[in-house]
Formats: C-alpha cells, sequence, structure tokens
C-alpha cells in the first residue's frame, strides 16, 4: 500500500493535472460564491466532461471543483449576507455582522485560512483511519439516524436568537414544506394537488435561495429612495492573512472541536454540510466562555462553520472511498466519476486502485493549497463587492439566482418556487420570525421522518426495537439533556436582551 | 391555480425549444437534438445516455445536448416532456423500468404507449439477490425455505414501490415467501450500506455496487433478477433458473419521443443507436468498463413489444403498489 503512496503523488505532479486542479477550485469557488450556483451544480456540469479526461485528470478536476465550491460560499455569506452554498448558512451568522463592522477582510481571512485547515484536518482523517471509520458509520441504522436527527432538531432553541416560540414556528414551517411531495417509504403523494411538479417536492436549494437571496433583494428595495452609502470601511488594508497569529492560537480547540463535527457529520451519509456548520456553530457558542457575543461579529462562529464544511469533504469521501456510498449530491456525482474511469469503491480500493486513491488523496490536498491561494489573493477583490451599489448588485444576484434555479433540475417551476420563497422569507422578516430554524426543520424534518417510519418496520420485527440500540439511546438522552440546558440558558439570555434594552 | 399552471406550462414550453418543426424528411436532423435525462448525473440512465448522444453526435452530424431533468423516479421529466413537440429535436432518455413501475404504482398515469419509440437501447448488469456473506443459505431455494421456517423474522430490504419491493412480492406471491419487507431507501448503494451493517439480511441492488463485496468475501449473491446470465459473472445464477421462473426484473434504457414524432424520424434515429451499440468498440468497452454491460439495441417493433411485455408483468402487480 506504501507503495503506492510516491506513483500517486507523482500522477498528480502532472502539470496538466495540476492544471485541471487549479482551474476546477478556481470555477468552484465561482459556483460556490454567486448565491444559487452550488458545488453540486459545478459538479453536474463538469461530470460529463471528466468522462473523456485521463483518470486522474477527471477525479482530480472534480475534487478541486468539490472543494473550491464549498469554501467559496463564505464569500457571498460574509459580504451579502447570502449563504453561496447551503454549507455556508452558518458562516453569515457572525461573518455578516463583521463585515458590517468594516473587518470584512478579517472576516475573509478567518474563512479562507480555516477553510483550509478544516480542509487538512479531515483529509488526514481520511487518510489515516478511514477504513476504521467506515465501518462505524455503517452501524447507523434508522434507529440511530432518527435519534440523531431528533438531536440536530433541538439546535433550533439554540439558533432562534430570544423569541423562542417564533423560531419554533419557523422551524415546523420548514418541516411541514419538506413534507410536500412524494412520501418517504410508502411514496404517497402529499400536496401535490394534482400538480406533477409538486411531486419531486421543494428542493433545499430553492428554499435557500428565496430565503436567503430573494429576502435580501427585496429588502434592499425597501431602501430604495434612501442615497447610498458607499461603504468606506472596506478599504482597510489586509495584510497577510486579515487577522494576527494570536487569533489563530486563540482558536486551535474551536478549529479541532468543529472540524471534528464537520468530519462525524461528513461520514454519515445523508446529512450534508449545512447541518454540520450550523451544529459545529452551536457547540462553540454553547462552550464559549463569551456566548452572548455569537451573533455580533466574532471570528468564532466563522471559524466553527468555515473548519466544519470544508472538514466535511475528507469526511464524505470516507464512505465514498472505502465503502462506495456517496453522503449527499457532490459525492454522488463524483462516485460516477470515479466508476468510469474504472476506479471502484469499495472494501478493495486500496489493493485495486492505490495509486489512484493516493493520487486523490494527493489531489485534495493540492486542492486545498490551490483554495487557500487563490482566495487569499482574492480577498482584495472580493471586497469591492461592497462597494458596488447595491441596486446594480442585486438585480445581478437575482438572475443568478434564477439561473441557479433552473440550473438545479432543468425546470422553470423552480424559478417560480424561488420568488414564492422570496416573498414568504421577507414576510417572515416583518414577522420577526427567523429563517435558519426553517431550514434546518426542511433539512431534518424528512431525515427523521424516513428513519422513523423505517425504525417503526423494524420494531416490528424485532420488539426490543430501541433497547438494543445503544447509539441511539445515546443520542436521545442527550437530546433531552441539550433541550433542557438550551430552554433554560435562552430563557436566561432573553430575559438579559429585554433587561438591557429596557435600561 | 389554473392560471399560475399556464403560465408554467408556457414557460416551460418557451425554455425547452422555440425551433421550426419544418422539415424533410432526408434533412433530418439539421439542428441540435436536446435530449432529455430523466434521471440524476452520475447514475447508471445517464451515464448510458450520455454515451449514446456522444456517439450519436458523431454519426448524426448535429450536437445532441444531455439536460437531467430529475425528480420523483424519472416521472417529473416524463411528464413535462410527452407533450413536448414533435419534431425529433426532443428525445427523452430513460429507463423502461422507472416507466412500467411508475405506472403500477399510479405515480404516473401513462405508460410507453404515450410516446412514439425509439428504441431500448442498453440492459443494465441486473439486480442481484445479496446476503451477507456468514448467512447460512447459498442458494434461492434455501433462503425461501428458510423464511418459511421462521416467517416474517428475515428482513429483505426493499425501496417500498420500487423494482426490489416488486421482486419481493413475486417471490411471495409465486413461492410463498415470507419476508419481513422493510424499506431501506430507493438507492442501490444506500441499501448495501443497510445490509454490511447489519440493519436487514437480505437485499436487492445491482450487480456494479456490489462486485467489491463479493469479491472481497463480504457478501455472497444468491442469485440475479436478470432474465438471462450476465456474461460477465456466469457462475451467478438467475432467479428463474433457481426456482422462481416469473422473478425476472430487466432495467432497460430506453430512448423516447414526443407522442406524433414522424416515423421517419425515429427509424433514422434507431438505425443510429443500433449500430452504434452493436458496431462500435469504443461503446462496447465503455459500457463494459462503466457498468458490465453488453451491447444490446432493439428495433423500434421489439423494442414496444419489450416494453408491452414488462409493462403486463409490472401492472399485474398494482393492486400490492397503490
Amino acid at each position: 500500500m506504501l507503495a503506492d503512496v510516491i506513483p500517486g503523488l507523482m500522477s498528480v505532479l502532472d502539470p496538466t493535472v495540476l492544471f485541471f486542479i487549479v482551474v476546477g477550485v478556481f470555477v468552484g469557488i465561482v459556483f460556490g460564491s454567486i448565491p444559487g450556483l452550488t458545488a453540486t451544480m459545478a459538479i453536474v456540469m463538469f461530470l460529463p466532461v471528466t468522462y473523456t479526461m485521463e483518470p486522474i485528470e477527471g477525479v482530480s478536476t472534480l475534487i478541486a471543483l468539490y472543494v473550491g465550491g464549498i469554501s467559496g460560499g463564505l464569500i457571498a455569506a460574509i459580504l451579502l449576507n447570502i449563504p453561496g452554498t447551503p454549507s455556508s448558512i452558518a458562516t453569515t451568522f457572525d461573518g455578516t455582522p463583521l463585515a458590517r463592522k468594516g473587518q470584512a477582510g478579517k472576516a475573509l481571512g478567518v474563512g479562507v485560512v480555516f477553510s483550509f485547515c478544516g480542509t487538512i484536518l479531515g483529509l488526514l482523517v481520511l487518510v489515516l483511519v478511514s477504513p476504521l471509520l467506515a465501518s462505524v458509520a455503517i452501524k447507523f441504522g434508522p434507529y440511530e439516524y432518527c435519534t440523531l436527527a431528533l438531536f440536530a432538531l433541538s439546535l433550533v432553541i439554540t439558533l432562534t436568537g430570544r423569541d423562542l416560540v417564533k423560531g419554533l414556528i419557523s422551524g415546523l414551517l420548514g418541516v411541514m414544506l419538506a413534507t410536500v411531495g412524494l412520501a418517504p417509504v410508502d411514496s404517497a403523494k402529499r400536496f401535490t394537488f394534482g400538480m406533477v411538479d409538486l411531486n419531486a417536492g421543494f428542493s433545499l436549494l430553492t428554499l435557500l435561495i428565496g430565503l436567503f437571496a430573494i429576502t435580501e433583494v427585496i429588502k434592499a428595495a425597501e431602501d430604495v429612495r434612501k442615497p447610498f452609502k458607499a461603504e468606506v470601511e472596506s478599504n482597510v488594508k489586509i495584510k497577510g492573512f486579515g487577522f494576527s497569529w494570536a487569533e489563530f492560537v486563540s482558536q486551535k480547540f474551536n478549529m479541532v472541536r468543529s472540524s471534528a463535527i464537520g468530519i462525524v457529520i461528513g461520514i454519515l451519509p445523508g446529512i450534508g454540510g449545512a447541518i454540520s456548520g450550523m451544529l459545529a456553530y452551536t457547540a462553540a457558542k454553547n462552550q464559549s466562555k463569551y456566548p452572548e457575543k455569537f451573533g455580533t461579529g466574532i471570528i468564532d462562529g466563522v471559524v466553527a462553520s468555515e473548519s466544519a464544511n470544508n472538514a466535511g469533504i475528507g469526511g464524505a469521501m470516507i464512505p465514498l472511498l472505502t465503502l462506495g456510498i456517496p453522503g449527499d449530491a457532490a459525492t454522488a456525482m463524483l462516485l460516477g466519476g470515479l466508476m468510469v474511469h474504472q476506479i471502484a469503491p469499495g472494501p478493495l480500493i486500496f489493493d485495486k486502485s492505490g495509486v489512484e486513491v493516493f493520487g486523490i488523496f494527493f489531489a485534495l490536498a493540492f486542492s486545498a493549497i490551490a483554495m487557500l491561494c487563490l482566495e487569499l489573493f482574492g480577498i482584495k477583490i472580493f471586497i469591492r463587492v461592497l462597494k458596488v451599489p447595491k441596486y446594480l448588485l442585486l438585480p445581478v444576484i437575482m438572475v443568478l439566482c434564477v439561473i441557479g434555479a433552473i440550473g438545479n433540475a432543468n425546470r422553470m417551476f423552480d424559478v417560480w418556487t424561488v420568488m414564492i420563497f422570496g416573498v414568504i422569507g421577507y414576510l417572515l422578516i416583518k414577522a420577526k420570525i427567523p429563517h435558519v430554524p426553517m431550514i434546518l426543520g426542511f433539512i431534518l424534518g424528512p431525515i427523521f421522518e424516513l428513519n422513523f417510519r423505517r425504525a417503526v418496520q423494524h420494531a416490528q420485527i424485532d420488539p426490543t426495537g430501541f433497547i438494543g440500540h445503544p447509539i441511539a439511546i445515546c443520542f436521545f438522552v442527550v437530546t433531552v439533556i441539550v433541550i433542557f440546558f438550551s430552554l433554560r440558558r435562552q430563557r436566561k439570555e432573553a430575559a438579559l436582551l429585554k433587561a438591557s434594552e429596557e435600561s | 391555480m389554473k392560471k399560475f399552471a399556464t403560465a408554467l406550462t408556457l414557460a416551460a414550453a418557451l425554455t425547452v425549444a422555440a425551433a421550426p418543426a419544418a422539415f424533410a424528411d432526408d434533412t433530418y436532423p439539421s439542428q441540435t437534438i436536446n435530449m432529455i435525462c430523466s434521471h440524476g448525473a452520475g447514475g447508471d440512465t445517464d451515464y448510458n445516455a450520455r454515451l449514446i448522444s456522444r456517439m450519436l453526435e458523431k454519426k448524426l452530424g448535429v450536437s445532441v445536448v444531455v439536460n437531467n431533468v430529475t425528480g420523483a423516479n424519472g416521472s417529473i421529466a416524463l411528464t413535462q416532456y410527452k407533450d413536448e413537440k414533435a419534431d425529433g429535436y426532443t428525445l427523452i432518455a430513460t429507463n423502461a423500468m422507472s416507466l412500467a413501475s411508475n405506472e403500477a404504482s399510479g405515480l404516473s398515469d401513462f405508460g410507453y404507449d404515450a410516446f412514439e419509440v425509439i428504441g431500448i437501447y442498453g440492459k443494465q448488469c441486473g439486480e442481484n439477490l445479496l446476503v451477507r456473506a456468514d448467512a447460512p443459505y447459498n442458494n434461492l431455494e434455501e433462503l425461501i425455505a428458510a423464511t418459511q421456517k421462521d416467517p416474517e423474522t428475515i428482513t429483505l430490504g426493499v425501496a417500498m414501490g420500487g423494482s426490489s419491493y416488486i421482486a419481493g412480492l413475486i417471490m411471495q406471491t409465486e413461492k410463498n415467501a415470507k419476508f419481513a419487507m422493510v424499506d431501506a431507501g430507493g438507492d442501490g448503494a444506500e441499501r448495501m450500506t443497510s445490509l454490511l451493517g447489519g440493519h436487514i439480511d437480505v437485499t436487492i441492488a445491482p450487480y456494479t455496487l456490489a462486485k467489491e463485496y463479493i469479491e472481497s468475501g463480504k457478501v455472497k449473491s444468491l442469485c440475479t433478477l436478470m432474465s438471462q446470465r450476465l456474461p460477465a459473472t456466469p457462475d451467478i445464477p438467475t432467479a428463474s433458473e433457481s426456482g422462481v421462473p416469473n422473478l425476472q426484473i430487466d432495467t432497460l434504457y430506453v430512448l423516447l419521443a414526443p407522442k406524433g414524432t414522424p416515423a421517419a424520424v425515429t427509424e433514422k434515429v434507431n438505425a443510429a443507436v443500433q449500430d452504434i451499440v452493436n458496431n462500435d468498440p469504443e461503446y462496447k468497452q465503455a459500457i463494459m468498463d462503466f457498468n458490465f454491460q453488453t451491447p444490446y439495441a432493439l428495433s423500434i417493433a421489439d423494442s414496444i413489444a419489450r416494453l408491452k411485455e414488462q409493462r403486463e408483468h409490472m401492472m399485474s402487480y398494482s393492486k400490492y403498489l397503490q
């Protein structure tokens, strides 16, 4: 196996491969940073192109697109308050306030560097212990996923801000929206009103674009008569990475914890990067000495989200390579890309395609480096976005959102849903109902329902059911504890906020 | 709502093709052909569509652009494009199993006859009936006997309503097998994971996904559900040889055109497709590498007969599916 390391490295050190990696990362960043276009879409578009390439060229290109796409989301998240991809939702929580404080350069620098660190940590885990972790991951069955989804849903309380009722309303709205279409397990049509297009349900992407991008546009329309103030503070000179070494060191535990969360969520098929970012964010907040500062613009929040979502890449590659199980849409396409080139993921991959596997590892490492360089050089350019008047910028974003919506499944239907979600999102803002719990509910509701229904089927066969599943019991107990504590803390915070507002 | 629906169809029609319909038979094709793939990028239906489109480009001399319109097991694309302009510039690539099982389960209210059939152009490497290597049964008969001995204890992981579920129904109705059928996901990879993780005892998944596990000795294939043994795996018997004659599930890749597409067009494309599939060595190699497929293409008449047969087979189980 070790004999494959050097040939693997050499295969990637080919100038054409390196060129494809840089181009792939660049294109990925572009797709990631534009609201509406995602890493998945970049891979969809380029997958057929890679069919005709040399194996290592094709696979490296896809990996580069993946790395660039996941990381690129942070740019729009920080500068525009619009997550470029679902996995950068949590980056907006502190990234945007930082940018509003005039520290956009710092926020971007932190995001980029910790994206890089997260990717590398994920890669290390992938290289060192992937077969072991993969065998743990398959132990997750319906009971485990069901309780995990329940646990993640309890995050709504922490992410909701001061008004718990409104947070829960939002979360439930998300769960309800996700029930449209074919039901899990029995494929019954729900809330389709005879419209064929509704059979497929709503996609996360259209909800995300609608709630975050279109609402930004509508909000800006409110200010249309006000004179435009150029955001002069974005002219702050950025030296090096935009933040100090001391700040980097202060985040080391946060980075490791967030990356670990990202890797774990990445390994478990079907959960996805959006959740890992939010989980890492709440973990960082709950364990912080100054949780009240989260959401006001501190780097801890950006670090948590960005380390986690990029670490998830290495995590998602673990079941992909060692089991042939894709965890999300992006890795499902990578699987197709591997199989075309006769790299068959599975338990024998190291024996059969050792050189290619190490090629993949090195391609991932080089992609991370390319991402770091491209984005660090790019910060000064990205930041100029803030100087573009919003009445010019936002219509362009709106067009891109429509393109993204069509690109999702080549359907006009998705464009209409984006617009409708945009209007709903705006009304929710007016009602002071937060958006994030809605996304959380939308993603986790179906995971919970599917696995709950499967668990019920299993329980009918094996009446011991739940009792024989210690991991599931653990999740359940933790969920109860988390709900208890976060309710208590949430009340305290709300009371504090209220007091400070009254004084 | 009606207005919205009209706007929707209008918008869809506008975006897809505003192409001139008139053409003389011998000038077809003279412009880009839009090929709609009913399943997502990276899967086998998509791979076959993209491969044949690439080869068709060379053959027909015009671009053949594949667009994935995904959702609800292909039914979204099929519904949306069945009434598309029938000028031969919109083709639909799908798999016959989705077409038939969607109709049988009531997901769609139409079958292959809502389209002009261009032809079946490929056959998947076949779903295999899989158990973990340490399972006490070595063939289908032993497995079915075991389920009768301890009814409702051996779990068969299927996609409820999908072809794997129908396979379970066939075993139940024909051979009185007593599996406890549970949902383990519409994606073969998901069902493999469940099998490996010990959450289910038996499952059905494409050979491509199981191959590595069969070779590494973690999983056993009891039989293939194809009507004939896969040339790449001559040792794996078919289910019909193993005592369940009706257990035949062939996933066929098929090209369709909107209803009313002139016969001259469908015949021309069918001829081109058959020529590629049967005679192009590059094509042969590519489908073998990706999916262990061997060339398989039928004439229009044979394709229709095959689709009809598969539809009747599926429809006879429709009462269990709705």
